[in-house]
């Protein structure tokens, strides 16, 4: 199938994109994409970025400098509990704090550094992309779930506090088998509708994905703000 | 409020309610008395618990104050063996404890000691609680884990953001483990609630004006009375009433959170 690429809209000519990713890799793609679109694309994967707020900010000065503000920053922030799936009987307080709590906090430190560099710019999209699956739930995956949720709750919390500086924050809720081979063998929730995604397929990263981030931070995007963006394909279609 | 409407829905149950030595908690363990059921009250302070127990006894039903700090896993533990040593079983599980703490901050001043006492109330104890209740739970074959969560975890609260996150985290929670703990028949939900606390009411009778401008938010001019308003519907949600729902969050908010 020909998909169309970000490239012919180019709508990030110029600008700078940050891809900060810790854990579970799920980013396969949105960097090729990003720079289709014409972004200067910088990857922090960094274990600074599960310490404390100094590290964070180091890890994010490492990055950019001392001063540089990214027009687009696409957050991926699971840590490794998350990444192991099981029920919650069998999961111990610390697996349990790692996988549920101590994403959300990491996540508080991401924007908390952010947020100096970003709202003094006045301008910028911070795009969460995570799996749809926290919006379902689904057996094994009660400490990621509460983790993703967590977070979503406070992308939008921040996007309520930061929104007149200019810059937004959203949800991108991709469909889990397209950001990781994890979720292959994963129990995931399902519909058994006849016809259970509506364009029978699943979302392309560097076509699809990246280019929701870079229409995000174009001007036609930044009047959304808060916003969980389904990119399932119309799988759930929720609410 | 008519009590005949749920007099009976929970009789031969036996709840624990956490949190319950004020507030919401009371007027949960209150409604869930009133019901029928056997309440476990559980919280820190001995004070509220003891008349919270007062309370539920002068409306004529039976309740046990538990000393229990959610945050420690031995001690939910021992609360929970105290359940079903008194009361024979457990059938329902309502965590409603929340942080002291769970103040407006904004994002920046978010510090550790915050954060872990909040996510200590929140998450590690549903940890606790359901570790500990899972097996009596899982033998009634009418298990019910409800969970207090916040209208601020769906709409993004702007002014606390540790509690708005935490708050979303429980529904995530409340999803996942339906799922897990449906083949036990245990159902799993989470209730949204907009009541008139202590709290809530010291801070809206500081200022009228403020009073005026908040009650535009519910279509029904009010917040809820703990007991009377929030406490039927978590009645109707531990009930046979409504053992076919889970995973949901219900929003008991005189129509605050329509979004959906």
């Amino acid at each position: 199938m020909m998909m169309a690429s970000a490239s012919q809209h180019r709508s990030l000519d110029g600008e700078l994109a940050l891809i900060i990713e810790l854990g579970l890799p799920l980013m396969s793609g949105i960097a090729e994409g990003l720079g289709d679109a014409g972004a200067e694309v910088i990857a922090l994967r960094d274990p600074r970025l599960a310490g404390s707020q100094d590290e964070v900010d180091a890890a994010l000065a490492t990055a950019l400098g001392p001063d540089r503000s990214p027009a687009l920053v696409v957050l991926s922030l699971l840590g490794e509990a998350t990444t192991k799936l099981g029920p919650l009987s069998d999961t111990d307080l610390a697996t349990w704090r790692a996988g549920a709590a101590d994403p959300i906090r990491v996540a508080m430190r991401v924007l908390t550094a952010l947020g100096a560099r970003m709202r003094p710019a006045g301008r910028g999209a911070i795009l969460f992309l995570a799996p749809s699956l926290s919006l379902v739930g689904g057996v094994g995956m009660v400490a990621l779930s509460t983790a993703l949720e967590g977070q979503r709750g406070l992308m939008k919390s921040i996007a309520r506090q930061w929104g007149s500086s200019g810059v937004t924050l959203n949800w991108a809720a991709a469909a889990p088998r397209a950001l990781s081979s994890l979720f292959e063998e994963a129990d995931l929730a399902a519909k058994g509708d006849p016809v259970p995604i509506a364009l029978g397929r699943r979302p392309d990263a560097r076509t699809e994905i990246a280019a929701l981030g870079a229409w995000l931070a174009s001007p036609a995007g930044r009047g959304v703000t808060g916003a969980t963006l389904m990119i399932d394909g119309g799988e759930w279609m929720v609410p | 409020m008519d009590w005949t409407a749920t007099a009976g829905l929970l009789a031969g149950r036996v709840a624990i309610v956490t949190g319950a030595s004020g507030g919401v908690g009371r007027g949960l363990a209150r409604a869930l008395a009133l019901a029928g059921a056997r309440v476990v009250v559980a919280a820190r302070s001995p004070a509220g618990g003891q008349e919270t127990v007062g309370l539920i006894e002068v409306d004529g039903g039976q309740a046990l104050f538990v000393a229990t700090d959610v945050c420690d896993a031995s001690a939910v533990r021992r609360m929970v063996e105290a359940t079903v040593r008194a009361f024979g079983g457990l059938d329902i599980v309502v965590h409603n404890a929340a942080s002291t703490l769970a103040r407006p901050t904004p994002l920046e001043d978010v510090d550790d000691a915050m954060w872990a006492e909040q996510a200590g109330v929140s998450l590690d104890a549903l940890h606790h609680l359901a570790h500990a209740a899972l097996p009596y739970l899982r033998d009634t074959g009418r298990g019910r884990f409800l969970v207090l969560s916040s209208a601020q975890g769906q709409h993004g609260g702007a002014m606390n953001p540790t509690y708005t996150a935490l708050k979303a985290a429980q529904r995530g929670f409340v999803k996942a483990l339906a799922r897990e703990w449906g083949p036990h028949d245990i159902v799993v939900n989470a209730l949204a609630p907009a009541a008139l606390t202590d709290a809530a009411r010291s801070y809206l009778e500081a200022d009228p004006e403020r009073t005026r401008e908040a009650m535009k938010s519910f279509p029904l001019g009010r917040m809820g009375d703990m007991r009377d308003d929030i406490g039927p519907a978590a009645v109707a949600m531990c009930s046979d009433l409504w053992r076919y729902v889970t995973g949901q969050t219900v929003n008991v908010d005189g129509g605050y959170y329509t979004a959906l």
